[in-house]
């Protein structure tokens, strides 16, 4: 996997909060069901990548989408979570799928 | 569309994980092999993407009952003749061929 660079303003900086979005997934989708919805914050930006939702089907994969790597409560993505409250849960996200909370920008 | 595809189980309840170590049979190294010699840079068959929607596109029952790599050589199969390196009849012409010779061999 070949990572882009990113330009200047065009992706989420580490520490924004986000909120998962619920879109129906793609016929290749690479964001679990369980964190649709879910409010995290980004640690990690991981840089530009093919959209492996297109690349599934034998195309280029463009527009190339930032991915970021988003941490999640573990009590807010499962019910009655049992757990510490400090419990997390990381997992790689592209940008189509994730909305910057209210103030958040690029 | 459905909401969550038939892999994405992440949190639905499930039984314990079998979590014992067994050497690699033949047929899974074989399997192996097939899948690394058609998507490596040389040949470019498909990409790992494309694997993945291809193993996705299982049935619920499908993908709940084949093996892990039974589920890779269905969808290596699948990827080549949508990226028609070979037909569906000349993998059906050759896997008869096999069958008769494996018939020949036991009697």
């Amino acid at each position: 996997m070949t990572a882009f660079a990113i330009r200047p303003g065009q992706a989420l900086p580490v520490g924004a909060s986000v909120r998962v979005r619920k879109h129906p997934p793609e016929q290749h989708c690479r964001t679990p069901f369980y964190l649709r919805g879910i409010e995290g914050e980004i640690t990690d930006v991981m840089g530009c990548f093919r959209d492996p939702s297109l690349l599934a089907f034998h195309k280029p994969g463009l527009p190339l989408r930032v991915l970021y790597r988003v941490r999640f409560k573990q009590a807010d993505v499962w019910p009655n979570y049992s757990g510490s409250p400090k419990d997390t849960v990381v997992a790689d996200i592209y940008d189509h799928w994730i909305e910057p909370l209210a103030g958040e920008k690029a | 569309m459905t909401e969550r595809k038939v892999n994405d189980i992440g949190g639905l309840p499930a039984g314990p994980v079998c979590q014992d170590e067994h050497p690699s049979t033949l047929h899974e190294k074989r399997v192996d092999a097939i899948l690394r010699i058609l998507s490596g840079p040389k040949l470019e068959a498909f990409s790992v993407d494309a694997m993945r929607r291809a193993i996705e596109s299982n049935t619920e029952e499908d993908y709940r009952n084949l093996g892990y790599y039974d589920k890779w050589i269905r969808a290596v199969r699948d990827l080549i003749i949508e990226q028609q390196v070979l037909s569906r009849d000349e993998i059906e012409a050759r896997v008869e061929q096999l069958r008769e010779k494996h018939k020949k061999v036991a009697a």
